[in-house]
Order: C-alpha cells, then sequence, then structure tokens
C-alpha cells in the first residue's frame, strides 16, 4: 500500500521528469555517481504479479525484487535536466524530459514562501530574435567595390574611452605646419569589438574564470587580438592585478563594491593600468535587481577577496551614493577616472530600459570627457543567478534601445564621441559574429558577451530551461560552481582553447561580413547594408524592409 | 614581310579592337605568319590564334590595349615594343610573349603555360592565378624590375621570376602582402621582400634553382634586349625563392598550445594559486573512484535503532536475537532477551502492548514481526551467567516487575541484592492487577523462580516504614525505590464515596476473593488499566460495561477489542458531575445508568517512608537523568515512583537503573544512556522482502521469523550489497564471533549508493562531498 497525500512533492511537479528504461539498465551506477543534484538514486522495485497460465483458475505468484534508479521527489532535489544521467549512461536506459504539465513554480512558492531562483537565461521568450529577422542586405557586387575577406586587410578595433571630436583636440599649428599636442588628452584604447563581460570570480569556478583569463591573454599575446575581458562584479585575484596581463582586463565597480580592498592595495605594486574601468548599474538579465551570488558559491577565497562571511551575498540594486544621472557622472566617472590618474578608461553598464535614452543623452554631454563608453545590456543577457520572476517578466530588448541611442546621438551630432557597446543575448543562437556585425551596422562601436563563453566551456544548458542551475554551485560541467569536486570536472587549458578558437574563428566571420559590403573598418552605424524581413523590425530600426 | 595591321582607317581614325581583329582574322585566313601591329589601345591582340599547317605566328605589336597576349597558343610569339596595360598574356596557353617596356596590373594572370618576358616593371595582383598544367611545360613569367602589390595572390603553378633591377627604392620587389593565397609554383626574387604572406616559404637558391636561373637568364635579357645585365643578375647571391607552404603544412598550427602558453608564460601557478589549492593538471570524469567521489558509502552496522528496540522501553533489540537464531545460535537467542528483560514470557509474550510490534517495519509488508511467540520461547531459557561477587550490598524496595528487573540485572552484575516486598509474594501488579487469563499463573512464576534462582535474597511481607528505610540507608551501599503505585486516585465528585477503586478491584480478583459488581458497571477510565478492570467486571458478572474518559481513551487498541467484543462500549469525551444510586450523571446532562461505578485513572505512589523533601511538588521520586535521588546519591528510585508507566517501562528502569548503580559503585560517573535513534522508514528497502497473504497468515514456529525480520539497522549479512555493487568494490570479512563486516574499497568504489539504495537493513549510508 502506498501512503501518497495529495499535497505530497511528486514528479508531475516537477520541470523535468526521468525516463528510466529497467530493462536497458546493467545498474552500472554512472548515472547516481555523476549527478550532482541528488535528482535520482537508486532503490528496489517489487515486482510482483498473479498469474494463471491452466485452464481452470489455479492463481500462481511470481515474485522478484529488482534494484532501479528512479528519480527523487524532494523539491531541494530536484532534477534540472542538465543530462548527465543521459551522457554517462553507456545503455541509452536513462535520460531527463520536459515536463510541459510542471506545477514547479506553484509548488515551490507553496512550500518555501519565496519564489524559484536560476542562473542561465531567458527562456520566456516565444518569437523569433529581432537580429534574426535581419539580414546583411547591401552587397557590394558591381555597385561598390567589395572586399576579399582573406586577403584584404581589416581593421576591426572598436574604441573605450571618450572619443573627442576633431575641433576639441588639443592640437595646435606650429610654425612650421606640424601639429603638436598642447594638453591631456581622455585615455581611449581601440580594443577587439567584442569584450568577453562580466563574470565574477564568484559567479564562475576559479578553473573557468582563469581559463577565460588566459584565452585573453592568449588571443592578445598570440594571436594578435586586443580583446578584453570585464572583471565582473566581485574581486580580482591579486596575482592577476600584480601581473602585465591586467592590462587586458577591465575591471567592474557595482552596487555592492565587492572585492575593491584588494584593487586599491594591489595599485602600488600594478605593472600595468587595467585596460577599463565599468561601472555597472544594472544587468539586462534582471534589470532593477543587484547581484546575487548564493551561499554556496560564497567558498572561502570568495569570502576573503570580498570581505564578507559565508551567506547568500545581495549587491544592492542601486548604488547607494547615486541618486540622479547626474550625480553617477559626477561622483562615479570622476572617482574612477581619478583612480588611475586619468589613464584609464571608465565606462558606464546600464540595462535597457525604457528611460536608457534619456541617460544616454545626459551623458553624451560629457563636459569633463570622463565618459570612456556606454554599455547597454538587454533582457537577453546572461546570470549567475536570479528570481525567476526578474528573468521572467522584467527586461527590455536591446536591439531597439541601441538603435535609439545611436539615433540620439547623431541627431545631436555627436555619435562615436561615446562609444556605445551593446550586449544581451549577442552569439545566443551560437554565431556571435552576424550578431556582433548587425549591432554595428544599427550604431553600435562594440557587443559583450558573456553566456557564450559558458557554452564554449561546455555548460550543458541551454535557452529553453534546461539545467539553469548556476546558482546553485551544483554546475555539473564545473562552470559554476565552487566546490572543488565539481571545479576539477573542468579542463582549464580546454576552455581557453575553445575560447580562443571561438574568437579566431568570429574573427575571420566577421571579415566575410565586411568584405561583402566593402567596409574595411567596423560599419558602424551602416544601417544602410541591412534588411528586415519584418517589416515591424524595419520601421523600428529604421531598415529596409524586404519580402 | 610581315603583315601591317594598322589601328587607324584611311582618315587616320581609330578603328574599334572588333575591326582591328577582324583584320587580323583576315590577314591569317590569307596566309600571312607575321603581322607589325599598330595598335591605338586595342585589346586581346595576339591570341589564340594559329595555323592549320602549324607554322608559327609572330606578332610585333605597338601600344597595345589591355590583355595583349590573351588566349596565346603555342606557336605565337608576340613582341611588344614598350609598355602595354593591364592583363599583359591574361590566360596566356603557351605563346611567347615578350613585353620591351612595363607591364600594368595583373601581368601573366592566370598564365598557364608559355612564357612572358617583362622588361620593366609589373603592376599590382601580377602572376595572380598562375597555375601549371602537368600535361604542358610550366608558364614563366619574367619580370626585370619589380610588381606592385598583392602580386602572385593565388598562385597555383609555374614559375615567376623577379629580378628587382632597378628597384633600390622600394621596400618590397613583391610590393606589399604578395603571395596571399598562394598554394603552389615558384617565385625567384632578386631584392628586398616585406609583407609576404604568412603561408609561403622564403627559401635559399639549392643547385636546380641556379641551374634554371644560369641557364635561362641569358633567355630573358636577350628577349628585351638588356643582356649587358647578365653579370649583375646572375649574382646569385641576392636571390631567394619563394614556394607555398604545401596543403599539410598550412594545417599546422604554429601558435603554442594552451598548456605551453600557461606553463611557460602566464602567471606562474595560476592567478588564484594564492588562495585555492588546484594543480590545473587533473581533469576528472563525471563518474570517478576515490577521493573524487561525490557521495562516500559507509557501512553503519547499528549505527541506528531497529523500530522493536527503540520502540521498546526495555529496548530488546529483536533484530539481535534473531541475526542469532539466523546464524543457528538458538540458546543465545533466546538467552540474549534475558539480559534485557527477566519476563521475556509474562511481560513480551502475555500482557505487554508490544509497542514493538506497533513499530516493526514488517508491518508494512504484511505482518509484524511474531514478537510475543518470540518472547514466549525464552519462557525456559536459562539465565545467563553472573558475574563474580562484588560484595556490593543492594536493598531494593519493591517487588514488582520494576524491583524484580532490578534485582535481576544487579544480581547478573555480582552485586549482592536484597528485595523487600509488602505483598506476600512477589511480582507486584503483574501477580496483583493483571487478570489471570491474561497472564497464566505457571508462565509468571517459572519467571519469577528463574530470578529467585539467581540468589537474590527475597523479603516477603515487608513493609517499609520511615524507621526501617533509614536503616536501610545504613545497611546497604545502595537503595533502590521500586514500591510502585498503588493508591488510586478519586476525583471529588458529589457520590465519590460510591466508586469502587480500579486497582483494588483487580486486586481483589486476583486475589479470589470475586468482589461483587451489579449488572451495569461504569468504568471511569478508558486505558490500558481500565480496560483490565472492565474485563474484570464482566469476569465478575456485569451485563453491560462502559467505559468512560475525558479523551481519546489510551488503552491500546488490543486491549479495547478486547474489551468491545464482550460487548462493552466506551464513550468519549464524557465529563462526570456526580454519581448516585442511578449511575453517573454527566456534564451534559446524561445519565449512564450503573449499579456499579469503578474509577481507574491511575495510582499515585505512597513513598510516605521517604522524607517528604526528597519528592516532587507532584509526589514523586526526585531523580536525575540516571534514577539517582537528587537528595541521596545512594538512593535511586525506578517505575511508578517516577512516573506512572506501563510494566515495560518499569522492566526497563530496572535495567537501566542497575547499569547506573553499577557505575556508581564502581565509582564511575553516570552518564545517561542515549537510547539509539530508530531508522528511518525511508532507509530499508522493504521491496526485497516478498510479502505473505495476510489471509493465509500463521505463526507456527516463531524461530522462523528469520525469515520476516528486515535486521532494521543491523546487517543481516545478505550480501545484497556486494553483489550488486557495479564496481565489485564491496569486500566481506568475517570476524571470529561469525558475525560479518562490510568494507567498500575506495580505490573502486565510484559513489553511485547503490549499496545503499537497496540495503534491506539501511545499514549503508551515503556521505555528501559537495553541499
Amino acid at each position: 500500500m502506498e501512503t501518497v497525500k495529495i499535497n505530497d512533492l511528486a514528479c508531475n511537479d516537477l520541470p523535468w521528469k526521468v525516463l528510466y528504461d529497467t530493462k536497458r539498465c546493467t545498474l552500472c551506477g554512472s548515472c547516481v555517481a555523476a549527478c550532482t543534484f541528488g535528482a535520482i538514486k537508486p532503490k528496489v522495485e517489487r515486482r510482483r504479479k498473479s498469474f494463471s497460465d491452466t485452464e481452470t483458475p489455479e492463481p500462481k505468484i511470481t515474485f522478484s525484487a529488482t534494484p532501479v534508479i528512479t528519480q527523487v521527489n524532494i523539491l531541494k532535489h530536484f532534477c534540472r535536466g542538465c543530462g548527465v544521467c543521459e551522457r554517462v549512461c553507456p545503455n541509452n536506459a536513462i535520460r531527463s524530459e520536459r515536463n510541459p504539465d510542471s506545477r514547479f513554480n506553484v509548488v515551490y512558492q507553496a512550500t518555501t514562501a519565496s519564489g524559484p531562483k536560476r542562473g542561465g537565461r531567458n527562456n520566456l521568450e516565444v518569437q523569433a530574435r529581432t537580429l534574426d529577422t535581419i539580414r546583411v542586405g547591401r552587397i557590394s557586387q558591381m555597385t561598390d567595390p567589395s572586399l576579399d575577406a582573406e586577403r584584404h586587410t581589416f581593421d576591426c578595433l572598436a574604441p573605450l574611452g571618450r572619443v573627442l571630436p576633431a575641433t576639441k583636440l588639443p592640437f595646435t599649428l606650429g610654425p612650421d605646419g606640424k601639429l603638436t599636442k598642447s594638453g591631456q588628452t581622455p585615455p581611449l584604447h581601440w580594443i577587439y569589438p567584442i569584450i568577453i563581460g562580466d563574470m565574477s570570480i564568484g559567479a564562475l569556478s576559479w578553473r573557468m574564470w582563469e581559463a577565460v583569463s588566459m584565452a585573453v591573454a592568449y588571443l592578445n599575446e598570440e594571436c594578435g587580438l586586443p580583446v578584453r575581458q570585464c572583471s565582473g562584479e566581485g574581486g580580482m585575484p591579486v596575482r592577476l592585478l600584480k601581473s602585465k596581463y591586467l592590462k587586458y582586463v577591465i575591471l567592474q565597480i557595482a552596487s555592492g563594491h565587492f572585492g575593491w580592498n584588494r584593487i586599491i592595495k594591489a595599485m602600488p605594486h600594478m605593472v600595468e593600468d587595467p585596460g577599463g574601468v565599468l561601472i555597472k548599474i544594472g544587468q539586462g538579465a534582471k534589470p532593477g535587481d543587484g547581484g546575487l551570488l548564493m551561499a554556496a558559491k560564497v567558498a572561502s577565497h570568495i569570502q576573503s577577496i570580498r570581505g564578507v562571511p559565508k551567506t547568500d551575498l545581495l549587491s544592492p540594486p542601486n548604488h547607494q551614493g547615486l541618486y540622479s544621472i547626474e550625480e553617477s557622472v559626477q561622483k562615479m566617472f570622476l572617482s574612477f577616472n581619478a583612480a588611475f590618474k586619468f589613464r584609464v578608461p571608465v565606462a558606464i553598464k546600464v540595462a535597457a530600459s525604457a528611460t536608457s535614452v534619456s541617460v544616454f543623452n545626459n551623458l553624451v554631454r560629457d563636459p569633463y570627457n570622463i565618459v570612456g563608453g556606454f554599455f547597454l545590456d538587454g533582457i537577453d543577457g546572461g546570470t549567475g543567478a536570479a528570481h525567476d520572476i526578474s528573468l521572467d517578466h522584467t527586461g527590455h530588448p536591446v536591439v531597439s534601445k541601441l538603435r535609439d541611442c545611436y539615433l540620439a546621438a547623431c541627431a545631436q551630432g555627436r555619435q562615436g564621441q561615446i562609444p556605445l557597446w551593446a550586449a544581451g543575448g549577442l552569439g545566443k543562437t551560437g554565431n556571435l559574429a552576424a550578431d556582433a556585425f548587425k549591432m554595428f551596422c544599427l550604431g553600435a562601436n562594440g557587443v559583450f558577451t558573456g553566456k557564450l563563453m559558458l557554452q564554449l566551456a561546455g555548460c550543458l544548458g541551454n535557452e529553453h530551461s534546461r539545467c539553469n542551475a548556476c546558482n546553485t554551485g551544483l554546475c555539473p560541467a564545473g562552470i559554476t560552481t565552487q566546490e572543488p569536486l565539481l571545479v576539477r570536472r573542468l579542463d582549464p587549458d580546454r576552455v581557453a582553447e575553445n575560447i580562443v578558437n571561438y574568437f579566431l574563428g568570429v574573427d575571420k566571420e566577421l571579415r566575410k561580413l565586411m568584405a561583402p559590403i566593402g567596409n574595411s573598418s567596423l560599419p558602424v552605424g551602416r544601417s544602410d547594408c541591412l534588411i528586415s524581413t519584418d517589416k515591424a523590425v524595419a520601421d523600428r530600426l529604421q531598415v529596409q524592409y524586404v519580402c | 614581310m610581315p603583315a601591317f595591321i594598322s589601328g587607324f582607317d584611311e582618315q587616320n581614325k581609330r578603328i574599334s579592337t572588333q575591326h582591328l581583329l577582324q583584320k587580323i582574322y583576315a590577314a591569317l585566313d590569307r596566309g600571312e605568319t607575321e603581322f607589325e601591329v599598330l595598335a591605338s589601345g586595342h585589346h586581346d591582340i595576339g591570341g589564340p590564334l594559329w595555323t592549320t599547317d602549324g607554322r608559327p605566328l609572330k606578332f610585333t605589336v605597338r601600344n597595345p590595349g589591355q590583355r595583349v597576349g590573351s588566349f596565346g597558343l603555342e606557336g605565337t610569339e608576340i613582341v611588344v615594343e614598350g609598355p602595354a596595360p593591364a592583363d599583359v598574356g591574361w590566360l596566356n596557353a603557351g605563346a611567347t610573349l615578350t613585353l620591351k617596356g612595363d607591364g600594368g596590373d595583373t601581368t601573366g594572370h592566370c598564365s598557364a603555360s608559355g612564357k612572358i618576358y617583362v622588361g620593366g616593371r609589373a603592376g599590382t595582383r601580377t602572376g595572380s592565378l598562375m597555375k601549371h598544367d602537368p600535361s604542358y611545360d610550366a608558364p614563366e613569367l619574367w619580370i626585370l624590375k619589380n610588381t606592385g602589390s598583392f602580386s602572385f595572390e593565388f598562385m597555383g603553378g609555374g614559375i615567376a621570376v623577379v629580378c628587382g633591377y632597378d628597384s633600390e627604392q622600394f621596400e618590397s620587389v613583391l610590393g606589399d602582402r604578395a603571395c596571399i593565397g598562394m598554394v603552389g609554383g615558384t617565385i625567384y626574387v632578386r631584392g628586398p621582400v616585406e609583407g609576404l604572406s604568412k603561408q609561403v616559404w622564403l627559401l635559399d637558391l639549392d643547385e636546380a634553382d641556379r641551374e634554371f636561373l644560369l641557364s635561362n637568364m641569358p633567355v630573358f635579357l636577350e628577349k628585351i634586349g638588356r643582356p649587358q645585365l647578365l653579370a649583375e643578375l646572375t649574382d646569385l647571391s641576392r636571390w631567394k625563392k619563394i614556394v607555398a607552404m604545401t596543403w599539410e603544412e598550412r594545417q599546422r598550427q604554429d601558435r603554442i598550445t594552451m598548456k605551453e602558453f600557461r606553463t611557460r608564460k602566464w602567471v606562474e601557478g595560476g592567478i588564484f594559486g594564492d588562495v585555492v589549492e588546484d594543480d590545473y593538471e587533473r581533469v576528472v570524469n563525471f563518474v570517478n573512484a576515490g577521493e573524487d567521489r561525490l557521495k562516500v558509502p559507509h557501512w553503519q552496522n547499528k549505527l541506528f535503532g531497529a523500530p522493536c528496540q527503540t520502540a521498546c522501553p526495555t529496548g530488546i533489540p529483536t533484530q539481535d536475537r534473531i541475526n542469532l537464531l539466523r546464524q543457528g545460535k538458538v540458546k543465545e537467542a533466546l538467552e540474549l532477551v534475558l539480559t534485557y528483560s527477566p519476563f521475556p514470557a509474562s511481560v513480551c509474550g502475555q500482557v505487554c502492548p508490544n509497542l514493538c510490534k506497533d513499530a516493526c517495519s514488517r508491518q508494512f509488508i504484511d505482518h509484524p514481526v511474531a514478537m510475543q511467540e518470540l518472547g514466549r520461547l525464552s519462557q525456559e531459557a536459562a539465565a545467563p551467567e553472573k558475574k563474580p561477587a562484588t560484595g556490593k550490598k543492594v536493598a531494593i524496595i519493591g517487588g514488582g516487575p520494576g524491583g524484580l528487573s532490578a534485582a535481576w540485572q544487579l544480581s547478573l552484575l555480582g552485586h549482592g541484592v536484597t528485595l523487600f516486598e509488602g505483598d506476600r509474594e512477589v511480582g507486584g501488579k503483574l501477580r496483583q492487577a493483571i487478570p489471570m487469563e491474561r497472564l497464566p499463573r505457571e508462565i509468571l512464576d517459572s519467571e519469577i523462580n528463574r530470578i529467585k534462582k539467581m540468589g537474590t535474597d527475597i523479603r516477603t511481607s515487608q513493609k517499609i516504614d520511615k524507621e526501617t528505610f533509614e536503616s536501610l540507608q545504613a545497611d546497604y551501599d545502595v537503595l533502590v525505590i521500586a514500591s510502585g503505585a498503588h493508591n488510586p486516585v478519586v476525583i471529588p465528585f458529589p457520590g465519590h464515596e460510591r466508586l469502587k477503586k480500579g486497582l483494588d478491584f483487580l486486586k481483589a480478583i486476583n486475589n479470589g476473593e470475586k468482589p461483587k459488581v451489579g449488572r451495569k458497571v461504569v468504568v471511569i477510565g478508558a486505558g490500558n488499566a481500565g480496560m483490565d478492570v472492565a474485563l474484570g467486571a464482566y469476569a465478575m458478572g456485569a451485563d453491560k460495561v462502559v467505559a468512560i474518559d475525558v479523551q481519546r481513551p489510551a488503552a491500546y487498541q488490543k486491549e479495547i477489542d478486547h474489551f468491545t467484543a464482550l460487548g462493552g462500549e466506551i464513550q468519549w469525551p464524557v465529563f462526570t458531575e456526580r454519581i448516585d444510586g442511578n449511575g453517573l450523571h454527566t456534564k451534559d446532562g446524561r445519565l449512564i445508568e450503573a449499579d456499579t461505578v469503578i474509577i481507574s485513572i491511575g495510582e499515585r505512589p505512597d513513598l510516605s517512608y521517604v522524607p517528604r523533601e526528597w519528592l516532587t511538588d507532584r509526589g514523586m521520586m526526585d531523580v536525575s537523568e540516571c534514577w539517582q535521588s537528587v537528595r541521596n546519591a545512594k538512593v535511586f528510585a525506578i517505575g511508578d515512583t517516577i512516573k506512572p508507566g506501563l510494566l515495560t517501562h518499569a522492566i526497563a528502569g530496572g535495567r537501566e537503573v542497575a547499569e547506573y548503580i553499577d557505575a556508581y559503585l564502581n565509582g564511575w560517573e553516570l552518564v545517561p544512556r542515549k537510547k539509539p535513534e530508530m531508522i528511518p522508514q525511508e532507509k530499508l528497502s522493504r521491496e526485497l522482502f516478498m510479502p505473505q497473504n495476510r489471509g493465509r497468515f500463521r505463526v507456527t514456529d516463531a524461530k522462523n521469523e528469520v525469515h520476516r525480520c528486515l535486521s532494521c539497522g543491523t546487517c543481516r549479512d545478505c550480501s545484497m550489497c556486494l553483489e550488486t555493487c557495479p564496481e565489485g568494490a564491496i569486500v566481506r570479512t568475517e570476524k571470529e564471533d561469525g558475525t560479518a563486516e562490510y568494507t567498500s574499497d575506495d580505490r573502486y568504489c565510484i559513489g553511485c549508493g547503490i549499496c545503499a539504495g537497496i540495503c534491506p537493513c539501511g545499514v549503508w549510508a551515503m556521505e555528501k562531498m559537495i553541499v
């Protein structure tokens, strides 16, 4: 007799169902040994049958007890659908299947008095991505000279830093007809137009974070691609701060100000300036919500670098000392320009929002030449941990917002002065070069990407709610965990190689798009190159509608 | 005389290319083979033309347009007396073409055979896409001076010679970015080369190269009319050769590996090397053995108590009894229980409500293990061996189950025990109050005899008062107060003087006094004692017994069933207002008719012999967790003198207090005993047991319970884990006493948890190595 009650948790309530075929299973134990979530367990099943195999009823009984693998019906251990069981099963005997009838949200809140959280991505999206309705439609064939992606030199660089218009440059014309510089210009770095964005040392395992850093250093030193990495909020490894590779890292400051104690203390020992500073105001994946690092991931080194005990770490949704756009310019930009003696470009990152253009317009004036970039992060971006409600129901797509900001700058004749960088689900469908290129044409100087790096590292999750357990600290791939046993699963060399190869591939693919439109430098704002098969998108973005 | 082909008409106006070419065709058709062409930028002069008889064709051209010599065939020689614009020798298919001046862009573009000699410079993309069809001689492209940028792009074959004469002003005689996409062919070059493709080799000449240049240079210089340069250009010390990388060579990655980068160039020891321990070298699989397991199994035999053992107040471990039976150690099994209780047959087998059975895991399969029958098996079991006499003297006040249990255990421990009993015979409530049909006298007597045989000095009819209690304190090392509770509780509602007291009623029955009851009897209190009273009332002739209680009856279901089977009725909640001749009046105004009303809501101990200050406010002995009087360390108390309880609680008290007293007498610290935690049902794999049909269920021989007991929390040595472990990591070791121990070998165990998931006894547990 089973004693199941109506409010007992059942597999039907959970987002994933583990499907298991006892006939195929050899009970090798691999799935149960590998599952990090404790979502499956071994148990014994009783098989009892009565039957009659004679002319008249003569009941016989067969009985057997068979060890099997079964799903665990405990909220804390719900299956995330990571698919590790299926991966390790030699016999195709087990897999997880999305449960379309899941009552998870209801059950979870009814049990825990709080909403579910997850890491990862936006899963609610139902329509096609805006960028996928856009093509590069102006191909120079006979009209303008096209270029050869293989043979021509391309200038794939984007500015990070304040770009002064020619008339504002502090040059004076000498009697010899030569220009001499008569004052300081704001720091300006021309870097690769794709920044690896904002994943903190707490969000990523140390092997993953180091693999990203190594890939970036390798791309710079061995491949000549000046790619930059943004540290994310949460501090920096001191050894990196003191190394020559610091120049490839953009330091982030966010509302929690985590980790800056050690950054400041390392300043006297720095042999290079950092590649920039990024003031994070908001994040596209969970706008209006602060950073969140679940206690499970606050390992001892994170505790010391951040200066906090082991607990859920929440960054406030707002910078405590900022009350207006003007203040953020005055205080944060000034402070961080001053931090490195006005030698390091300082940019700001905000979540795309209905009001982004106002913020941008305000920054664009920049009378003190201290605004080194405007980073706009859209709804499709990733996160290490967020409440489902933020992921699913807040946010703003980046494409039209980036376009609005660019056109706003154009209207004032100030385009290009404050570099525009955009992100939020770019590369989500696997081709970052295409997404980036379209964003350039719509007005972005550069783009930044994060989530894609996890995919390159071997992330088992996807945009359709598979895994998404970055917040739990139990990442089966060793990417977003601080558990030494799981971190050991990740091969940092391999991850770095994958990132390097992907970037080299992106670099080639960018040329494959630049050549046909005849641009040897990034086609920033060349929306004439784009066409859209979606009339609404075409109208909204002011590109040609085609059908 | 060569045919003169003019690019001008009679009016000296330029004719079209088509017109000029058709003039050449006409002359060719007339049999002309030599042509002197005065062109004016006309395209495509020189090919593809041929004679049917194989006579060679020769063109001398001045002022040609683009693509002079294009499509030229073998047997065609073209000499351009000066420079030519783009595409000289385009798609040359065998002609010899000599350009006395400079060539325009894409000179020799796509030429695949024949020879092209340029006496000056050549423009951008010169030599691009040259090829070599192996059925014919390789095409040659000779250039006296230099080329523009992007020269030899996508070159696939053939030979090009760039002599670099008069080119000192150029950084690179091949222009910038030469040889991009070059996959074949050879370029000889004299002079500096910059911006060369990374996918070609720039090599020194070998002997064959020298031979080629030395033998062909005079021909070239002769063709372009500069033989005087021979000495300068055949100084081969300034010459180099460019060849394309092979396909295989181009696949080769010239970047260092990431591991090399990390170990040679990256921050030494890793950027987190100061805060985490990680060698970065070890990458584990999803499934691992040893220290990389996510879970580690532990064989936790007896960490948890079996439900029977933990539910039993006396703590009798039936799983151990059964495991001994399973090992064939019948005698040991039957004796084991005696180390817990001297009353296995009387109490376990007869009167105990058997909390063990209520907890037994087997009930979820079919029926609980036959505890009563197992108890009865031990009725005649021999007493365990006593320990040597210690010379210590213990006095026990009270010969009920608690006192006897204490006497039994203390005797086993070798202490001298004197037991003082107020009644004429020991046994306490077992003898006085339990209906004889529930506990046949011979069973009780045989077990009491077993106690007596232990050598306990039993003194009956000994009432203890203050004085004797004082003297006992002086005469004995330890006193145990086990005098039970014999003062029935009476509630003073109106008419309470009519009440019979339950305990007195039962005692009278057992004394053979046959106390009278009326036809209708009401029993106040529906606990276990109340049920005994009610049964007694029926035995004494009552027709109808109603038991009432203010709350849900506390009696065990077994007792209630027994009562209701006789026609008894239980009412609750019922609050008594008063009692009179008609019966019991409830607070809600009902009358429950009764001739006799018996109250059985418990008893209080009579501890008048103990100093008042040793008691609690409620008149019970004030004792520590080790049953030791808080006022006098040598005085202990158990059973109902502490708290009302069951017979089995009193037996447990006797057993436990004996341990504390032993510790006390040995001068050890008294530490409260902790009962093992009851094993959670979900740890057991009950599914491994085949249910028996409840409808046919019979206990024939209690020894057969070895097949039914799950052995909860205690390894039953079935080897299910050992056989199922996928890695064969589990090892069974047999110890000297015949018991087995299982271990999991860390070297092979992958931490799958199957052992824990399928252990029938719940002995294996997985320790999680991650949160």
